[in-house]
Formats: C-alpha cells, sequence, structure tokens
C-alpha cells in the first residue's frame, strides 16, 4: 500500500512538472537548439526543423522559440515566414510589458521551479534579444521595400533602447535588495563567475547594440534623413568610440550639403558572424549528512567564445573596397545580461537549494534508504542551470560602406567561411545593403531594395 | 448513481461552453484593450478633423456656393506602430464627401480607371455615344496630407503614449496651407498588481 501511494505521488509529480510546459526542464536548450542550427541555409532539411520550432512556440518559452523561428525562416529566404513570427514576438513582448505584478501563472511555475530548477519559469526575452528581433524585423520589411513598415521597426528599435537604459538601473538596485532581505551574500559567489565577466569583455550594457543604430542611421541618411541619422551615428560612437568608419559618418550627415553634389552611391555590409556561444553549465555538489545535493549555475567560458573575424569587400580587379569592423559583440551582450541577472538567480538558488535539503531531510527520516537514494538521484537530475537564450543569433555583428559610382558593380566578399561574387546596383545618392551571415561552413547572402529619395 | 454522473457532464459542459463566446458590439464604443492605436482613437482624429474644418471661417465662405475638389496625398506614419494611415483618411474623406461640400479625386485608382477609359476608347465594343471621354477628369484645387507621430514612454509599471494626428489642406496652386489642425491622445496603461 505505502509502496502504491509513493507510485501515485511520483506520476502526480510527473504529470505536474510536464505540465508546465516549458520544454528545456530536463533537455538542456543549448542541445535542442543544435538541431535547428545545423540546418540553416538548407530549405529541405529544414522544414522539418521549423515544423518542430512552430509545435514547440505554444509553450511557456514560446516567445524563445519563436525568435528562433524567425530567424531560421529568414535565413532561410522565407520572408513572409519570418514576419509572421517575429509580428508574434512583438505581440508576446507586449502581453509581458502589460502582464500583472503579481501573476498566478507565474507564482505556479516559481513554484514547480522551487522542486525543479529555473527552467521551469517562463522564459522573459533580455533587452538586447528584442533589439535585434526589431532589427530583424526592419530588414524584413527593408526586403519587401516595405518602407513605411522598416521606419516604423527601426523606430521600435530604438524605442527598446530607450526603455532598457531607463529601467536598468533601477532592476539591478532591486535585485540587490532582495538579496539583502534574504540575507544572502553575492560576494561569496564572485569567484565562480570570472568567466561570465571575461566573455563580457569591452561591453559596457547588456542592451547597447551600436549594429542595430548604425543600421538605422543608414537607412535615415538615404532617405535624407539627416537629423534622424546623426543621432543614430552619434549614438553608435558612443557605444564604440574607437571606430574611424562612424566618425567620419558623423562628419558627413553633420554637413548635409556636401552630399548633394556627389554622383556615387552607397554600398552597406552588414556581417553577421558565427552564433553566440551557448551558456554553460557549472555545478557544485555540496554534501550534506542527509547525503549529496548539487546545486547548478550558467555561466560563460571564455574558452568556448569565438574570435572575430572580419568580411572583406573587393571589387572585380581584387582592388579592397572595405572591411567591416565589430559593432555589437553579442556574446559580450549575453555574458552582460546574465550578470546583470545574477542576483535574482543567486536568490532563488538558494532558496531551492533549502527546498531541496528538506525533502532529502524529510525523505530520510519517513521513508529510509530507498527513499532517500530516489530523492538524491532526483535532487542531482532535477537540477539543471538555466541555459536558455536566443542561440541562432550571431556572435559578432559588424558592418562596412563604401562609395562607388552609378550602375551595376561585381563584388567579392571574403570570409573565412567561403567567398560569394555579387552583383549590386548602385544608385546615386542612394542605399544598397549587402546583409551577409556566416554560419558554419557557408556565407548566406542577399542584396536588399535600393533605397533613396524622400521618405 | 448515472443521473448525478450525468448530471455532473451536464454541468461541466456548460461551465466549459462558457469559456468563449461571440457577440456583437457597438462598434462606436469605447476601446481600451491596450495603449495600441485603436478604433476609438480612429473615430476621435476623423470628427475631430471633420468638425473642425467644416466650421473653420475661410472654408465656410469657399464651400457655400460651391463643392472644391480634393486629392488626398498621404500621412506619413512617423510611429512605432503599424498603423494604416489610410483608414484614418478614408474616413475623413468619406465624412467630408457625406457633408456635401467637398468632392474628391481617388488618385489610388487612377491607373484602374485609365484602363476602363482606354477599354471604351480602343476596345471597340463600347458603343462610343456613350464611352467616357479622354481629358475630361476634374483637377483637384486641393492636396489633403499630413503626419501621424507618437511618444512612448515605458517603465516598469506604466506604459504612456502620445499621439499627434496633424492634417493639412493645401492649395495647389498657390501653395498656400488653408486649413490645418491636429488632435493629440494621450492612453496610459499601469500594470495591475494580481492577474492570471
Amino acid at each position: 500500500m505505502n509502496f502504491f501511494r509513493k507510485g501515485c505521488l511520483s506520476v502526480a509529480l510527473l504529470a505536474m512538472l510536464s505540465g508546465c510546459a516549458t520544454n528545456s526542464l530536463f533537455v538542456s536548450y543549448p542541445s535542442q537548439a543544435e538541431k535547428w542550427k545545423a540546418t540553416l541555409g538548407n530549405e529541405a532539411a529544414s522544414s522539418g526543423t521549423t515544423l518542430k520550432l512552430e509545435k514547440a512556440t505554444a509553450g511557456g518559452d514560446g516567445v524563445l522559440y519563436l525568435q528562433e523561428l524567425g530567424r531560421v525562416t529568414q535565413l532561410n529566404g522565407e520572408g513572409e515566414a519570418s514576419r509572421n513570427a517575429f509580428a508574434d514576438v512583438v505581440s508576446k513582448y507586449d502581453a509581458e510589458d502589460a502582464s500583472a505584478k503579481i501573476q498566478v501563472s507565474s507564482l505556479a511555475a516559481s513554484g514547480t521551479s522551487l522542486i525543479t530548477n529555473d527552467n521551469a519559469r517562463p522564459y522573459v526575452a533580455p533587452d538586447y534579444e528584442r533589439i535585434f528581433t526589431r532589427a530583424y524585423q526592419a530588414m524584413n520589411y527593408w526586403a519587401e521595400n516595405d518602407v513605411t513598415g522598416t521606419a516604423v521597426e527601426l523606430r521600435a528599435a530604438a524605442l527598446e533602447q530607450r526603455v532598457s537604459a531607463n529601467k536598468r538601473e533601477k532592476e539591478i538596485a532591486k535585485a540587490e535588495e532582495e538579496a539583502e532581505e534574504n540575507k544572502i551574500d553575492l560576494n561569496q559567489f564572485d569567484g565562480y563567475f570570472d568567466g561570465i565577466d571575461a566573455v563580457a569583455g569591452g561591453v559596457k550594457a547588456s542592451f547597447q547594440n551600436a549594429w542595430t543604430f548604425y543600421l538605422s542611421a543608414l537607412f535615415w541618411e538615404a532617405h535624407g534623413e539627416y537629423n534622424d541619422a546623426l543621432v543614430d551615428y552619434k549614438k553608435a560612437l558612443e557605444i564604440n568610440p574607437g571606430v574611424d568608419m562612424i566618425k567620419e559618418d558623423v562628419e558627413r550627415v553633420s554637413n548635409p550639403r556636401a552630399l548633394r553634389g556627389s554622383d556615387e552611391g552607397m554600398v552597406a555590409v552588414l556581417y553577421e558572424q558565427g552564433f553566440v556561444q551557448p551558456r554553460e553549465e557549472f555545478s557544485l555538489p555540496i554534501p550534506t549528512i542527509h547525503g549529496v545535493f548539487s546545486v547548478a549555475f550558467p555561466t560563460y567560458a571564455i574558452g568556448s567564445k569565438p574570435r572575430p573575424d572580419s568580411l572583406r569587400v573587393l571589387d572585380s580587379a581584387s582592388q579592397p573596397l572595405g572591411e567591416t569592423v565589430v559593432l555589437a559583440d553579442v556574446g559580450g551582450l549575453a555574458a552582460k545580461d546574465l550578470k546583470e541577472r545574477m542576483p535574482g538567480m543567486l536568490v532563488r538558488q538558494t532558496l531551492r537549494a533549502t527546498a531541496k535539503y528538506n525533502m532529502q531531510k524529510q525523505a530520510n527520516d519517513n521513508f529510509g534508504l530507498l527513499g532517500s537514494l530516489s530523492t538524491q538521484i532526483y535532487n542531482l537530475v532535477s537540477e539543471q542551470a538555466d541555459r536558455r537564450s536566443w542561440l541562432t543569433l550571431p556572435a559578432y555583428a559588424q558592418a562596412t560602406r563604401f562609395q562607388l559610382p552609378q550602375g551595376e558593380h561585381a563584388l567579392v566578399l571574403s570570409t573565412p567561411a567561403g567567398n560569394r561574387t555579387l552583383t549590386v546596383p548602385v544608385v546615386r545618392r542612394g542605399l544598397t545593403v549587402i546583409h551577409a551571415v556566416a554560419v558554419p561552413g557557408q556565407l548566406i547572402t542577399r542584396v536588399l531594395p535600393v533605397q533613396e529619395g524622400p521618405l | 448513481m448515472v443521473r448525478v454522473f450525468s448530471m455532473m457532464m451536464l454541468g461541466a459542459a456548460l461551465v466549459l461552453s462558457g469559456c468563449s463566446t461571440v457577440d456583437y458590439g457597438d462598434a462606436q464604443g469605447r476601446e481600451t484593450v491596450n495603449t495600441d492605436f485603436g478604433s476609438t482613437d480612429l473615430q476621435m482624429i476623423a470628427s475631430k478633423m471633420v468638425d473642425d474644418m467644416l466650421v473653420f471661417p475661410p472654408i465656410v465662405q469657399m464651400t457655400q456656393s460651391r463643392r472644391p475638389v480634393v486629392f488626398v496625398d498621404r500621412i506619413k506614419n512617423k510611429t512605432t506602430e503599424h498603423v494604416d494611415t489610410e483608414s484614418i483618411t478614408d474616413t475623413i474623406q468619406s465624412k467630408l464627401i457625406n457633408s456635401g461640400k467637398f468632392r474628391f479625386a481617388d488618385m489610388t485608382v487612377v491607373e484602374r480607371v485609365r484602363e476602363q477609359l482606354d477599354y471604351q476608347s480602343e476596345s471597340g465594343l463600347v458603343d462610343q455615344s456613350t464611352a467616357a471621354a479622354m481629358g475630361r477628369q476634374i483637377g483637384a484645387e486641393f492636396m489633403m496630407y499630413g503626419n501621424f507621430s507618437s511618444i512612448v514612454k515605458r517603465d516598469g509599471s506604466t506604459k504612456d503614449v502620445y499621439y499627434k494626428f496633424t492634417l493639412k489642406l493645401l492649395n495647389i496652386q498657390t501653395g498656400i496651407i488653408e486649413w490645418a489642425n491636429e488632435k493629440e491622445i494621450r492612453k496610459t496603461k499601469s500594470k495591475s498588481l494580481f492577474g492570471l
């Protein structure tokens, strides 16, 4: 009878856990992401993965899978599917922004996370992912030559950056306050997270993305909105003060009269290199008199961070035209974001360790050796670090630009991932954007419609 | 026992079917689902613009004896939302036509009108005594255009949206703006403390 009751209990527990509808509870997210990362740019193989992603979007981590779906379909050249996916992502962001401060559903998820792990909590997209969503959506509209749609998304991207900057300080202060209330010394964990600091490197804030500012500045400039262009170039320069290219841009649009005489058009290359590195797990077994239980944290290791490499553009006579510079170190943004989330994570981790320790103690007292052993195994298996993040983002977002005379030009894009020759149209005082994405083994490129004339 | 069970099922069915209903609502009713641009904003903008324009003294004077021809250029969407600005100008245009004071030339159908004119004059299928003649359309005297912009502020618990809709009526020949007006709308949403 006792055995039967225990069986019922564990079945009920399982049902409850599977009911919380996030997919990463026991299967780590990076290993799931490998599937769709491997099929990028390969339409035949990717239709299956797109279907899988679509199914996953219904769960508690829907927004994360939708982001991946939007990106995967974009790189496979399915513009409309990508636009729909990102539109759904944005409505999920809006729902998240409008949701009540204390939600019954998230309380339940937090409750489940107390006896399992942080993956039980619904995924909330960090600000740097929101900004990329807006930028990619702008590119979707741009690819369809919907100028108004592009402008709307670029404005929304700028709004996201502004909102993030405003709320950042408040949030960190609040998390630290919470840690203090729960009597948790955040400094005791400091040594474990050196890797995160190393990966974050020179990134000052997790949301500052000069690449999206550069994208919108180019767009405004092409449409003669020099004031908007100047603001965005300046913001990009503020984030990357050392980049000479942006200094020239600022100078150029500060003096728009000089532009009028020019007979040339601008070609810009927006280059996305590789994949952002996934979070890794740092696990710490803690032996107690009631058995071993473990604590797992997500972290980043400097060793697995890819090095930036640039894309060079040559003309048909192999003369260099430009070389991309890194404008956004996405791995750095992700690491910085994790670091900012750390105080909250540590508070939950400590509460969870206490809850699990109590479970272990009760099992020891009530169910003897068998119960204690199974609780111990459960504790070890269920302790999984929260390794979820948007993994089809690039490791580095780069850009370059140069002037060419009006007409058709054959350009060679040269990267370590491969070379590609493209013929691009150049219009006097217009802007031609080449979007190039290097994923392992291939270089995906497309030329966006030329932008010119007033908005 | 069976009866109790079936009553329970019936009860459950009633409760469950209560989850989703379809109903007709008042199209003019206030819509406050969220701070995004919505039907009430559209209606407020359109009626404010039309009411204001029809009582503006120079316009009253001008439309006393004739019905000037206007064409709608476009409203620039400078907000952070994908708003169908044509829908706003359509409402304004309908209201102005129904006032009996203005007539409109529709630039969005020019190509299709041209096709029809070509068909009537060149296909040989149409009785030429009833065919519409080329080159007899009336030129518009005024151009209607404007801007739609927004300022959005958001923090942890509040979202504030300020919309400004500007509409102008320009005399094409003289280049003078004969009338202009703007409508401001402010919407604020605060997060509730508890929710599902």
